[in-house]
């Protein structure tokens, strides 16, 4: 059997929606299955790179293969596969959905009109939502919770669902610790347990670099593809965050200091 | 006996009360009037609600005035002879339809400001037609586009009645069917793309079903009661109501109510029951932001009570103490 690709990229360029260029000569392939991190600072075409791998964006030139399918004439059968968490300042907080009805949307919305949720259904639910310790909240109004909580409800969403990929985009931004070592937690638990890729997109790999198998470096091209130590090499973190980058090991682990991570801070 | 005289006059005047309202509610214009309130109601408490979930109150007025500019058209293809069968509400309905394209189009990114724009802007499109056509429309046909939006609850013809019931039940239906479809692109459109739905045609479903029902109902009641009742009482619910079942009952109850009111009003004094509906509509807005406050006030002054901390306490004023002792500029 040959191997499979959870991803391959070619050639690719992608325009923003103002014409700039989020990504050119973007080449790269990452075996399945795997736990990978797209790192970059803001703006480096890390959000953009996965919108198209999803079809939502086209490329205006070269290609993106998910698990073998192209992402423009195939992105039905992609979708098929993906559980997506967007960022999460896009979710919509005028309707008063509770925190079970997020977490159902991965369920739901896979299956045909008029969605009704299964006992099964709400019992994936409400097991994910345990994993990132969020069960007591299953009635809650999702737009009442904390910046924290709601990442967590929305990690819990990817977690209740089918499907062999989950995309996550940004799920550690903007939370406290406490949200930040749950979720992570909960992602490699998952890992563990189950046969699944996680792609997470992120611009501070420290929380995760232990967890992660693969790591790509982007700032609007590939920088760097490896292992998380790989990646953790001043030469390379300073072509994506600048001269103030670096690397520190502590306990046997390699960190990275730049001035997204935040980790300066305490210098 | 004085006492059994009392009371015996007591329920003569109940009964002659009771004649009244039933002699009122026999007259048909009322009853058309009442069932057209009830129409409405369910109008609002499906596409109003979802409007206002979705950002897009303003969509209302937009739709409402656009129609009046397909209004125009089709007088002016009529009397011109270009299109003599082109009947202006057709028209209507045509560029209330246009208006929810281009609103769509803005926001298929799931973008609520984008939507907005479109909406200013194809309702200018629309409204500026209306006036170049009317120059060209015979002077006594214009105040029939006007009057498209000067309709009027009591004024209701049966084919009104009609018209706006097969628009409520068809409401009713889809928003039976899709509520969740429109629900999941007014909260995350990007992420319902993502897992396979077919975001975009639900988007435009939403958005051209709400539109024809605005135009419809704007036709039979006129444009002041649909904005006061598409509007109002849906922001007045999802302020204070925190599940989407009880938003859609409190939405259709507010409407009611206030329309009921406006009838009332109108029997016993002389005023327009829509104004009076859309006064107390938006009045029910006012007292949702109002209760809205209070309740915060005092959910913060029982739950979040900071609890004293000594300790903290000691450990700030030491520190003062230290920083004091030692001259620290601040």
């Amino acid at each position: 059997m040959t191997q499979q690709f959870l991803f391959e990229v070619k050639d690719l360029a992608v325009k923003y929606p103002n014409g700039e260029l989020a990504l050119y000569n973007v080449n790269f392939r990452i075996e399945s299955p795997t736990f990978m991190a797209i790192v970059g600072p803001n703006g480096s075409g890390k959000s953009t790179l996965l919108k198209t791998a999803l079809g939502l964006i086209k490329p205006v030139r070269g290609q993106v293969k998910v698990l073998g399918y192209d992402s423009v004439r195939e992105n039905k059968k992609i979708r098929k596969l993906v559980r997506y968490v967007p960022q999460r300042d896009r979710i919509g907080l005028s309707v008063p959905l509770k925190v079970k009805d997020i977490v159902l949307m991965s369920r739901l919305l896979k299956k045909p009109p008029p969605r009704f949720a299964s006992a099964k259904d709400k019992e994936m639910a409400r097991d994910a939502l345990k994993r990132v310790n969020m069960a007591d909240l299953w009635d809650r109004p999702f737009p009442e919770l904390s910046g924290g909580q709601r990442q967590r409800v929305l990690v819990a969403r990817a977690l209740a669902g089918d499907g062999p990929i989950l995309m996550l985009d940004e799920p550690l931004a903007g939370t406290d610790h406490e949200s930040q070592d749950m979720i992570v937690e909960a992602l490699g638990e998952y890992r563990n347990e189950h046969e699944v890729n996680i792609v997470m997109v992120t611009h501070d790999l420290n929380p995760i670099h232990t967890l992660v198998q693969d790591v790509l470096l982007l700032k609007n091209t590939v920088v760097g593809v490896g292992t998380p130590c790989d990646m953790m090499n001043t030469e390379l973190l300073e072509k994506v965050y600048g001269p103030t980058a670096r690397v520190i090991e502590y306990a046997g682990h390699r960190y990275c200091v730049t001035h997204d991570s935040g980790v300066d801070r305490h210098y | 006996m004085r006492d059994t005289d009392t009371v015996l006059h007591m329920i003569q005047e109940l009964i002659a009360i009771i004649d009244l309202l039933i002699q009122t509610l026999s007259v048909p214009f009322v009853q058309r009037a009442l069932i057209g309130a009830f129409l409405i109601a369910v109008v609002a408490s499906t596409s109003g609600t979802f409007l206002v979930f979705r950002g897009l109150s303003f969509m209302t007025s937009g739709v409402a005035h656009a129609a009046l500019g397909g209004a125009a058209l089709g007088l002016f293809l009529q009397h011109s002879g270009l299109v003599p069968w082109f009947d202006p509400i057709l028209g209507a309905l045509l560029f209330s339809v246009f208006v929810a394209l281009v609103t769509g189009y803005a926001g298929e990114t799931g973008m609520t400001e984008k939507m907005e724009v479109a909406v200013g802007v194809s309702f200018a499109l629309s409204m500026s037609i209306a006036v170049f056509l009317m120059y060209y429309i015979p002077p006594t046909q214009v105040p029939q586009i006007w009057g498209y939006l000067i309709g009027d609850i009591l004024l209701l013809t049966n084919f009104d009645v009609a018209l706006l019931a097969v628009t409520a039940i068809v409401l009713v239906l889809i928003t039976l069917i899709f509520n969740k479809e429109f629900i999941y692109v007014s909260v995350d459109m990007e992420g319902s793309i993502a897992h396979g739905m077919n975001a975009r045609a639900y988007h435009y479903l939403m958005l051209i079903t709400s539109a024809l029902a605005i135009a419809l109902a704007t036709k039979a009641v006129g444009a002041i009661l649909v904005y006061a009742i598409m509007v109002a009482p849906a922001a007045a619910a999802s302020e204070l109501i925190k599940s989407i079942r009880g938003i859609f009952i409190a939405v259709f109850v507010i409407a009611l109510v206030s329309e009921l009111m406006g009838l009332v009003a109108s029997f016993t004094f002389s005023a327009s029951p829509s104004a009076i509906a859309g006064i107390l509509a938006a009045f029910s807005y006012v007292v949702a932001m109002q209760i809205k406050r209070l309740r915060n006030r005092v959910s913060i002054n029982l739950d979040t009570l900071p609890q004293h901390d000594e300790e903290v306490n000691h450990f700030l004023l030491d520190a003062l103490d230290a920083s004091a002792h030692e001259g620290y500029d601040h």
